[in-house]
């Protein structure tokens, strides 16, 4: 659907709120989020998959090949299935094999194109691809799970249910490359085709298809078909460490769009002025499954379980407020969101998806205001004046740390030469700091302002003596026309957490059920809950925050 | 990079990447550097003599990788005051029309018979996306551009691989 410029819609919430470490790191999955967005298109045009190669032997090696029509464009996924050893089996990005390994094919292919990705998506990284080749990923088996399915399938059993939840895919993910990476298409060759504009949409799609390869192994391997409430259950696992992080600081413009569409489509949310008592029952029930969305999300880390419950304790609270009498008074969600305020930014930010879902009439066209095709539309600044006033009104919260004591840069970011993964190091123990990758935007911002003249001057006679500000200044033009482009916090202070930017941008995908294994690296799960293939009609938009008996 | 995948093409994306950190690895400011890297990408594909990407990473940490960008905001600062929009240091060449290409309006460069070099256009129009293409035959440029770019890299150590992301932890389920 094309977005409305005419919709009603109260105040954003501003930038210096939203863009915080803090409250991004408590975001959950919303009907923007790109499975969500992807699913959609998928039912609108009521897409058919189709599997027309099964080439996996009595082991479960081999590949297969689905293919699914979106956009007037056929794709295929080659899935290719290989055997392992145990002690191989990593999630790490340094792992150079995996259990299977995925290729988005642009067309069908044939055998010699199934001959030629067979051979080199397994090497991942060490291999070159082509422009055929859409998306690169691969996945390593669940241990808890996958020998676990596929044995009780062969003894004419259904898998235990407790470990189903408890897991909830057969399947991770540990890479999902897009855009020109190693050889493939740019992203730029597709993102016009209907169906794929959005970010991620081909990365999500493969995602989906991967998901479908792995229940159909089990299947297979076991003899017998999965129950459907469990398939369904099975979402695709992923593993995502610091290589995701710096994403979000080196597309400003795509960040700001993401959160404006996020934080609009709450805006015309609070505008209603009365919801109908069909709407009231909805939210109503949406906070029924979150509580116990929340219920069924247990995780090793005892930090944060000890979140969970305390957001499980909050919601068992908050659930009170939800009844059809309270929510069909005039501005109830309003009144609702400004109540949160007073509570964890855990239950902020799930209200806040909440509220969201039931309205996808006001919401969903946000969702093509999601990309960046342009880049960055800012004019530079005429002289030095003009940006200090800028700084001044913008980037007052970077002008207020202190970059200079050790916990103010206590860390840096890098890219390491061990398979080129960035990396954040310690200034103050380790080497590499004098090749830091420019994520310290505040730190920059600063120094920026420090150094500039109290006369105004032309800004290219200041930048041609100051060339190293040049990023800076770019960034703080930016800020001007999108407000939401910039994380405002310290990313090289001690108390940075990197798993709150991985948590924002895998929220924007869609994941939930988040396991962090460290303040770098955590496993999520995507898909979960989302429809099979053969649901896309009857289940195609009902599966916000997924739990078990959906 | 091994030399069997020289019979290959390299995306538009992986070039402007290795383009910006080569220029990085070569002593050029960010900014600067991302900047030059989207021009490499746009230069080669549009069929441009590498040579001059190669001469402006030869002249860092001064050259046309930092001036470039200097003249054309000031030539877009003019344009956006309605004032003659005139690029000054820089040679109408193959390079400077690349680095007009990346701005993100619909905006040209062109040399009067003075022999002045104006910037001319709308700054109110978004250039519309380059149709994109893969490119080969660049083999020196990108041996080049690979060798700067490892300059950015940093050796990994033993602390370092203690505190990577998922170290020391157990990451199999």
């Amino acid at each position: 659907m094309k977005d409305g410029f005419d919709i009603p819609q109260a105040a954003l919430r501003p930038p210096e709120k939203v863009m915080k470490l803090a409250r991004m790191g408590s975001m959950f999955p919303t009907r923007l989020s790109f499975l969500r967005t992807l699913i959609r298109a998928l039912a609108a045009e009521d897409a058919q998959v189709a599997r027309p190669v099964w080439n996996i032997d009595k082991a479960g090696f081999g590949h297969a090949v689905y293919t699914v029509q979106l956009g007037g464009y056929t794709y295929s996924l080659v899935a290719v299935s290989t055997d392992l050893p145990d002690a191989q089996r990593t999630d790490r990005v340094i792992a150079t094999a995996w259990d299977t390994a995925y290729v988005l094919y642009d067309g069908v292919p044939d055998g010699d194109e199934i001959a030629r990705i067979c051979d080199a998506a397994p090497k991942q990284e060490a291999a070159r691809f082509t422009e055929r080749d859409l998306v690169l990923s691969r996945a390593n088996k669940s241990v808890r799970l996958f020998a676990h399915v596929v044995d009780r399938l062969r003894a004419g059993k259904q898998p235990d249910e407790t470990l189903v939840r408890q897991t909830g895919y057969l399947m991770r993910t540990t890479a999902v490359y897009g855009n020109g990476k190693f050889g493939i298409a740019d992203r730029g060759l597709i993102d016009t085709r209907p169906g794929l504009g959005g970010p991620f949409m081909a990365e999500m799609l493969t995602v989906w298809l991967i998901r479908l390869f792995t229940h159909d192994l089990v299947e297979f391997l076991g003899g017998q078909p999965l129950d459907r409430k469990l398939k369904r259950h099975l979402g695709i696992g992923n593993s995502t460490g610091l290589g995701m992080a710096p994403f979000l600081v080196n597309h400003p413009v795509l960040l700001n769009n993401w959160m404006v569409a996020r934080e609009t489509a709450l805006a015309r949310v609070r505008a209603i002025p009365k919801l109908s008592e069909q709407e009231a029952e909805k939210i109503c029930d949406l906070a029924a499954r979150a509580g116990q969305h929340l219920d069924e999300w247990a995780v090793p880390d005892p930090d944060h379980q000890a979140r969970i419950a305390a957001l499980c304790a909050e919601w068992a609270d908050a659930v009170h407020r939800f009844t059809p009498g309270d929510l069909t008074k005039p501005a109830a969600l309003d009144d609702l969101l400004r109540w949160s305020e007073g509570h964890s930014l855990d239950l902020q930010e799930l209200l806040v998806a909440l509220v969201i879902e039931p309205f996808g009439a006001i919401v969903d066209g946000l969702a093509e205001c999601m990309c960046d095709p342009f880049g960055a539309l800012t004019t530079p600044f005429a002289d030095t004046g003009k940006l200090k006033s800028a700084i001044l009104e913008t980037g007052g919260w970077a002008l207020q740390n202190d970059y200079d004591c050790v916990s103010g840069s206590k860390q840096f970011w890098y890219v390491s030469a061990a398979k080129q993964e960035p990396r954040l190091g310690d200034r103050y123990a380790e080497e590499g700091a004098d090749m830091e990758s420019p994520l310290d935007i505040g730190r920059r911002i600063k120094n920026l302002f420090d150094d500039l003249p109290k006369t105004s001057e032309p800004i290219s006679e200041f930048l041609a003596h100051h060339p190293d500000h040049a990023l800076a200044v770019s960034r703080v033009a930016a800020m001007i026309r999108y407000p939401y482009s910039e994380i405002r916090d310290n990313l090289i202070g001690d108390d940075c957490l990197p798993i709150d930017m991985l948590r924002c941008k895998l929220a924007f995908f869609g994941a939930s059920k988040f396991d962090p294994k460290s303040d770098r690296w955590t496993r999520i799960t995507l898909c979960q809950g989302a429809p099979l293939a053969d649901e896309l009609q009857t289940r195609g938009d009902d599966w916000w925050l997924p739990v078990f008996d959906s | 990079m091994a030399s069997g995948i020289r019979q290959l093409s390299w995306s538009a994306a992986e070039v402007l990447a290795l383009g910006t950190k080569a220029a990085r690895g070569a002593g050029a400011p960010p900014l600067q550097a991302a900047r030059f890297g989207q021009v490499a990408a746009l230069h080669l594909m549009n069929g441009r003599e590498e040579a001059l990407l190669a001469a402006a990473l030869d002249h860092l940490p001064d050259g046309p990788i930092l001036t470039h960008p200097l003249a054309l905001d000031r030539a877009v600062i003019a344009l956006a005051e309605g004032e003659v929009a005139e690029l000054t240091d820089v040679s109408f060449d193959a390079l400077l029309l690349s680095y007009v290409d990346t701005l993100p309006f619909e905006v040209v460069a062109k040399q009067s018979e003075s022999g002045a070099i104006h910037l001319d256009g709308d700054l109110t129009v978004p250039r519309a996306p380059p149709t994109l293409c893969r490119i080969s035959g660049c083999d020196a440029l990108m041996d080049q551009l690979h060798r700067l770019a490892a300059l950015t890299l940093v050796p990994e150590s033993d602390l370092s691989r203690s505190s990577g992301a998922g170290a020391g932890l157990s990451d199999n389920d």
